[in-house]
């Protein structure tokens, strides 16, 4: 190694996980001195994202190094970092086409003519063509949307830690309902537009939601029923109560009918913020938000080594945290926290019970085809004795997927196996046959994430380490936001949690926005124009005068 | 005062730790020195109207805010980046050695390929020199990017480099007049609606 780490930190945190990842910038950002390190050779950890050829390379191998004995005192304990408790299940990928292209044969061509509408006759898609544009996928392990108003998002804006990361908003919900894909009617334009609502089904639907928007509280009456009930006796139809329930509220028939009320509340308040529905998909994939926090926290002065040599903890005889061996270093810090992935399985007291379900798919069409590339939410609901599964398709505009591709996310709490679980999606969705209208499955990779976030994470693990849990089943980030939150206040009570950063000057760095045609892109318009002219006022003025903001300890090299 | 600007361009600076990447960053934005500047804590990025050719582009410079000292500059950090500035010590040749494999990082995290690159040998003004002017020239028409030499502290070649670049960039096609982006979100206080009455509590 070129470069000697320092030996002396206020806290070490080991994993760039997302919740690692915010209480370092919320601990730099304060002015602690952070050692973040991980073993891994990327960012993110269970939350990363993985371009296809990184993704076939992935291995969920938990490597234990012995740690150099001279480094130890003799009081002193160690434990080895690493188990196998929650690293990636099941993983499997698997390719449905062939190699490498055939020998060009005039049938072949002839016959794609005629079965497909496509002006010109297209390169057949293959392993290698899709391996050689391999690095324009970004692949979630744990793909997430997040609320316009929700915690996530919130944090962005409070702690300008949104100029690093771009967004897009999903532009359309779907169910699957009476054995077919549906538009869930999310805005206004949305339930004119829906011609399977019927009038007076609009107008129960805007009676529900205009009810619920004034406060009323009639659901109260409804302590221990469910929220389909409430629904049921609010006379909705089926086909609403399914839009409502399963889509908007993103419930089951058990769900309790508070519960439901809440998420239903949710989701209509976050919708008018950005786009036409409540959510935002993070350009370039979920990973990247992990790297928004870790930059920020590196601008504060945390120190960031990936791949390192991370061998064993070193405890003294009462068991507090002392430091950390990474290769020859002894490295200490008063605080340790970690993602419950990297910590020795002596801490852990129960292993996962639950898992998530994840599947993968590259697909050469959208699940529900239009003129313009839609970035999808499809709520697909409870059936046959399976859960209900979270499924995000993306299109190339979203930076994670080349042209004329589509990335498929499924999602869903682990009954059997991933492969069990998505069987019916697949079969509904999806197609076998190239002259089928259904998209194809060029590419699937499955695999299990445990989930640590219903188990104790405390009991038994010293005062002053914290292990942090990894990926949930949220669709978004705010349960995560909040348990950083928690830890962070527990380690550096009354300080403020990310607080806004100082602006370098105010930017926003994108392309030319004269082009913007397609709905979903008037987003920005208004908002754009104004600060255009803001921008060139101080612009003007830092030019001459170089008076350009300082923010603390600026400038140094 | 109201001079039209084309566009906004993501401008890179990597390299080793302590060739001067922040000095020549200072210098070009508040043409600043301070030779006391050790590691670089708190500076993010920086920005700068440059008119080149009649064209007046505005620049975000990226720092690397140290995070090329263990090499984990995040892939995100390199994301849509139309100009990348490579800097080395020309007063230590493992600097310019490393520039191989900055290279190589660049390669594998740029999202545009036809990224321009410009090589700058910094520290001039120092008397003790490792790296001839020929050698870097050679490495850098090998590699296809441009070549400076530049001194931070006596604003030498500085004011240049970023000509140069931004020249390159502007005459690029495909480079920087890029639509492919639109519609994305900047995630602010404002709300932007797609559509005014997307709602449903404005209906009635």
């Amino acid at each position: 190694m070129e470069y000697e780490l320092p030996t002396e930190f206020d806290i070490i945190i080991i994993g760039t996980g997302v919740i690692e990842s915010i209480i370092s910038a919320a601990a730099s950002r304060i002015g602690k001195r952070v050692l973040h390190i991980d073993s891994n050779n990327y960012y993110g950890g269970l939350w990363a994202s993985f371009n296809l050829d990184a993704i076939h390379k992935l291995s969920a191998n938990t490597e234990v190094l012995d740690p150099p004995t001279d480094l130890i005192n003799p009081d002193e304990t160690t434990f080895a970092l690493g188990n196998d408790f929650f690293s990636l299940k099941n993983f499997k990928t698997d390719w449905h086409i062939p190699k490498a292209e055939t020998q060009p044969e005039n049938e072949n061509v002839e016959e794609k003519n005629e079965t497909e509408s496509e002006e010109k006759p297209e390169k057949p898609i293959t392993q290698d063509s899709l391996i050689k544009d391999g690095r324009k996928f970004n692949i979630d392990l744990a793909p997430k949307l997040q609320f316009a108003r929700g915690e996530f998002v919130e944090l962005l804006i409070s702690s300008n830690i949104a100029r690093y990361s771009e967004y897009r908003s999903v532009s359309r919900v779907l169910t699957w309902l009476n054995g077919q894909l549906e538009t869930v009617p999310c805005s206004r334009s949305d339930v004119f537009a829906n011609n399977k609502v019927t009038v007076i089904e609009k107008r129960m639907l805007m009676k529900l939601f205009m009810a619920l928007d004034s406060g009323d509280q009639e659901y109260l009456n409804y302590d221990n029923k469910t929220f389909r009930a409430f629904l049921t006796d609010k006379k909705l139809t089926p086909s609403l109560i399914h839009y409502v329930l399963y889509a908007i509220s993103m419930s089951t028939d058990e769900t309790l009918c508070l519960q439901g009320i809440q998420n239903t509340k949710r989701f209509l308040d976050s919708l008018g913020r950005f786009g036409k529905t409540p959510f935002l998909f993070s350009m370039y994939g979920s990973g990247e938000i992990t790297q928004a926090f870790c930059r920020l926290s590196a601008v504060f002065g945390g120190i960031y080594a990936l791949s390192q040599p991370l061998s064993s903890l070193i405890f003294d005889n009462e068991n507090n945290f002392k430091g950390l061996i990474c290769g020859k270093q002894r490295i200490s810090a008063e605080f340790l926290v970690m993602g419950a992935e990297k910590a020795p399985p002596e801490f852990i007291k129960s292993p996962p019970r639950s898992f998530i379900a994840r599947a993968v798919f590259i697909t050469d069409r959208s699940i529900m085809s239009s003129e313009k590339e839609h970035l999808t939410l499809l709520l697909y609901p409870p059936e046959g004795g399976k859960n209900s599964c979270v499924i995000i398709e993306l299109g190339t505009l979203t930076g994670t997927c080349p042209k004329d591709l589509y990335l498929v996310h499924l999602i869903s709490q682990q009954v059997a196996s991933p492969e069990d679980d998505f069987k019916h999606c697949v079969e509904n969705l999806f197609s076998k046959f190239e002259d089928d209208k259904k998209p194809k499955i060029l590419w699937s990779c499955f695999f299990s994430i445990p989930d640590s976030n219903a188990l104790d994470l405390k009991t038994g693990v010293p005062g002053n380490v914290v292990l942090c849990p990894g990926p949930d089943l949220d669709l978004d980030y705010d349960d995560a936001v909040k348990k950083a939150k928690a830890i962070f206040s527990d380690l550096y009570p009354d300080t403020e949690f990310l607080p806004r950063a100082p602006d370098p000057e105010d930017i926003i760095i994108e392309g030319d926005t004269e082009d913007r045609n397609d709905e979903d892109e008037v987003v920005l318009k208004p908002e754009e124009n104004t600060d255009k002219v803001a921008e060139s006022e101080t612009e003007a003025k830092s030019d001459n005068d170089q008076e350009v903001p300082k923010s603390e300890n600026e400038h140094e090299e | 005062m109201d001079e039209e600007v084309l566009t906004t361009l993501k401008i890179l600076i990597i390299g080793e730790s302590g060739v001067g990447k922040s000095s020549i960053l200072v210098r070009f934005t508040e043409d600043n020195f301070d030779p006391d500047q050790t590691l670089t804590i708190g500076v993010d990025f920086k920005t700068k109207k440059l008119s080149v050719d009649g064209n007046t582009v505005k620049l975000a410079i990226w720092d690397t805010a140290g995070q090329e000292r263990f090499r984990t500059l995040t892939p995100s950090y390199y994301r849509e980046a139309q100009g990348a500035i490579l800097v080395y010590d020309v007063t230590n040749y493992s600097t310019f050695a490393k520039l191989e494999t900055w290279l190589s990082e660049l390669e594998t995290y740029s999202t545009k390929p036809n990224i321009v690159k410009m090589i700058v040998g910094n520290k001039i003004d120092k008397e003790n020199r490792e790296v001839n002017r020929d050698e870097a020239m050679k490495f850098a028409r090998r590699h296809q990017t441009l070549y400076i030499e530049a001194s931070a502290k006596t604003r030498d070649g500085v004011q240049c480099a970023f000509e140069e670049l931004v020249h390159k960039i502007i005459q690029t096609p495909g480079l920087w007049e890029s639509f492919a982006l639109n519609g994305n979100v900047h995630v602010d206080n404002k709300d932007h609606p797609s559509d005014s009455s997307s709602c449903y509590c404005s209906l009635v």
